[in-house]
């Protein structure tokens, strides 16, 4: 029997061509399926946009911010980059708005610049790295005195009987150029990680973030107030509030911080009033509850509050916003799909 | 038997869909077929199926510095957590399991309990965890540094709250080096972080800062399973192929396909306050010295009752 004559009766090229169709149509919906599984995968990772790429709600005065290592300027709802993507974090602009000090951080070691508004390098302020690696130093949190010209800062003296000891102390320093010798300012608790947070006040007190480790192995941070270079100081909030990162308002009569109260998954921004001549604060008012929010900052007029926190569902940290005198209305996005970096203040002007 | 012809043509296409949607999760029952066969030198028997999905289980959670400093699969376990899942309470419980614990450890005498997996692999690990905590272990997850950083990215990163800055002088530079002994210098800043692969490795990686030690690193690497958790959240069934795909040979577990799905899927029921954090502080041990080295004993009278609650 010929292969012709096996075909079944009324086969023929309008049949096979029909067959044919069928597979390819079965191949791309199973092509279709395979495609359609995929989009059905959760949007787990934001589509992260450079700040000059976007838009948000406009702010008053001007706010410098950092995102993959490089300083942006955000004005009137846009940003302007003024430093490359090259380690640049923590701006913070003098009182009298003429200059920046920034933290340039590289793999082991971070050092201070003084900069223009612009983003244009004026000065190396410090130099911490050295041949041997283990001698470098860090400097963090970088903020200019009431005069525009002494620098506060973070800095990881050594401790020469214990390498292993790295302890944040906050020190002083000049700003102009060429920097005098800096002097530490405070004693931190050993192997707490330091002290951190240096907000400099008009009587020439600081206010800071101070560590603790307690007996049960729980690690607790104070708002610690401290008069003078070297005095003791004393703790604005009680250590099981675990409050941190302070905020003064420009008339230095509103604390505003981050209180995780003992918790690892989320933590407070809270407002209370501030008596620097009493060292005291009143009872904090809860401004924003049960989120990750990270570095409060007053508005120069006093009018807002922002800090960072992540998107709506979490994910990278966008910039928001809270009025400080109404504990009712509901914190603001400003941003969205921006990848801020939550341990650089956004440092807010006129 | 005789068919209609559109029926052969319906069931066609209802094949091209299921071979389209096999293709999809090819990779992930790749990764459930390889699972229990790389677990070192004996294969690790498989865990009895749950009667029910509401059934509470337990997983021991591995975690090795598998660098170029180890022979593959003869590392330690420098993370061991117990987990206890209630899905019936929505409650879960995290133990960690301090790495320098000196136990009875089967077939190999008393020891580090971080050594049980060097020389026994996961069945090692899980027996000496089994003998000496008298817990039940229905499954268990082993990461690597590198598979913990794949994981970490793959989902798009963590936020976390760092507690205080962690700093350290002498964190190992043996990953993507020739060097495996090298250090370098790690500085992560206290608050509210969103950590890529790298950066949450180091948070609950670096000890050498923290006057609390191992315990220190131990409640950290809690935290970032609770971060873990909270991302997971947002991901479905349809992510898992991918995950698969990205972590192959990086991570070995015994949890089987229909568990990882109902874990990820009540994994935004678990809320803080639902999930307790557990490390064995003093009293529970005590620091000693013993076989020649630095040991934690434990203090199994207290210990037990402690197990007994959480994990019975």
């Amino acid at each position: 029997m010929s292969s012709v004559e096996a075909r079944p009766v009324g086969w023929n090229a309008t049949r096979v061509g029909i067959a044919a169709a069928l597979v390819a149509a079965m191949c791309a919906f199973g092509f279709g399926v395979y495609h359609a599984a995929a989009l059905l995968r959760a949007a787990t990772k934001t589509q992260v946009q450079r700040p000059t790429e976007t838009r948000a709600a406009v702010l008053p005065g001007t706010m410098y911010v950092e995102q993959s290592g490089a300083i942006y300027r955000f004005k009137q709802g846009s940003f302007v980059r003024i430093t490359p993507e090259d380690g640049w974090t923590q701006p913070a602009i003098s009182p009298d708005g003429n200059w920046i000090v920034a933290v340039k951080r590289s793999l082991d070691r971070s050092d201070l610049y003084l900069l223009r508004p612009n983003g244009r390098v004026v000065a190396q302020l410090t130099h911490n790295q050295s041949r041997d690696i283990g001698r470098n130093h860090w400097a963090f949190y970088p903020r200019f005195g009431p005069d525009s010209s002494t620098l506060y800062f973070s800095y990881d003296p050594k401790d020469p009987y214990n390498s292993y000891r790295v302890d944040l102390a906050i020190f002083a320093t000049k700003a102009d150029p060429p920097s005098s010798p800096a002097v530490q300012w405070t004693v931190p608790n050993e192997y707490t990680g330091g002290d951190v947070d240096p907000v400099p006040l008009r009587d020439g007190g600081l206010i800071y973030t101070k560590f603790s480790i307690d007996d049960n192995s729980n690690v607790h941070s104070q708002v610690w107030l401290q008069a003078r270079r070297g005095s003791p100081g004393v703790g604005l909030t009680k250590a099981a509030d675990d409050c941190s990162q302070p905020a003064v308002s420009k008339d230095e009569t509103l604390l505003a911080m981050v209180c995780r109260h003992g918790g690892l998954q989320s933590a407070d921004l809270e407002v209370a009033s501030l008596d620097v001549a009493g060292r005291a604060i009143g009872a904090p008012a809860p401004y924003v509850k049960e989120k990750l929010v990270g570095s409060p900052s007053f508005s120069p007029d006093g009018t807002l509050i922002a800090f960072m926190a992540p998107g709506d569902r979490g994910g990278p940290f966008q910039l928001w916003t809270v009025a400080p005198n109404s504990a009712q209305t509901p914190p603001s996005q400003v941003t969205k799909n921006l990848d801020l970096d939550p341990t650089s203040t956004p440092n807010w002007t006129t | 038997m005789y068919f209609p012809r559109a029926w052969k043509v319906i069931a066609g296409f209802v094949t091209a869909g299921i071979t389209g949607l096999a293709f999809y999760f090819l990779p992930l029952f790749q990764s459930a077929a390889t699972a229990t066969v790389n677990t070192g030198p004996v294969s690790v028997p498989v865990p009895n199926p749950l009667p029910t999905t509401t059934q509470p289980f337990t997983v021991l959670l591995l975690g090795s510095d598998d660098d170029a400093k180890f022979p593959q699969d003869r590392v330690n376990t420098q993370s061991m957590i117990l987990v206890r899942v209630d899905p019936g309470t929505k409650q879960a419980t995290m133990l960690s399991i301090p790495r320098d614990l000196w136990v009875s450890i089967p077939g190999q005498g008393m020891g580090k309990i971080s050594t049980a997996y060097q020389t026994g692999g996961a069945d090692g690990a899980i027996a000496a965890v089994e003998s000496n905590f008298k817990v039940h272990i229905d499954d268990f997850v082993w990461i690597g540094l590198e598979g913990l950083v794949k994981l970490v990215d793959h989902l798009g990163g963590v936020d976390m709250l760092v507690t205080n800055p962690v700093l350290d002088d002498f964190y190992p530079a043996d990953i993507n080096t020739n060097d495996p002994y090298g250090y370098y210098r790690v500085a992560v800043l206290p608050g509210a972080v969103h950590f890529d692969g790298v950066h949450a490795l180091q948070y609950v990686r670096s000890r050498h800062g923290d006057l609390r030690g191992d315990f220190g690193r131990s409640e950290r690497q809690q935290q970032l399973l609770m971060a873990i958790k909270a991302r997971a959240a947002h991901i479905n069934a349809a992510d898992l192929p991918e995950l698969a795909n990205a972590m192959q040979g990086e991570l070995k577990t015994t949890i089987g396909i229909s568990r990882m799905r109902q874990l990820f899927s009540m994994a935004g029921d678990f809320n803080g306050p639902n999930v307790h954090r557990v490390i064995l502080l003093p009293p529970y041990t005590s620091e000693g010295f013993a076989g020649g080295q630095d040991v934690i004993f434990p203090n199994w009278g207290q210990i037990l009752p402690l197990v007994h609650q959480s994990f019975s």
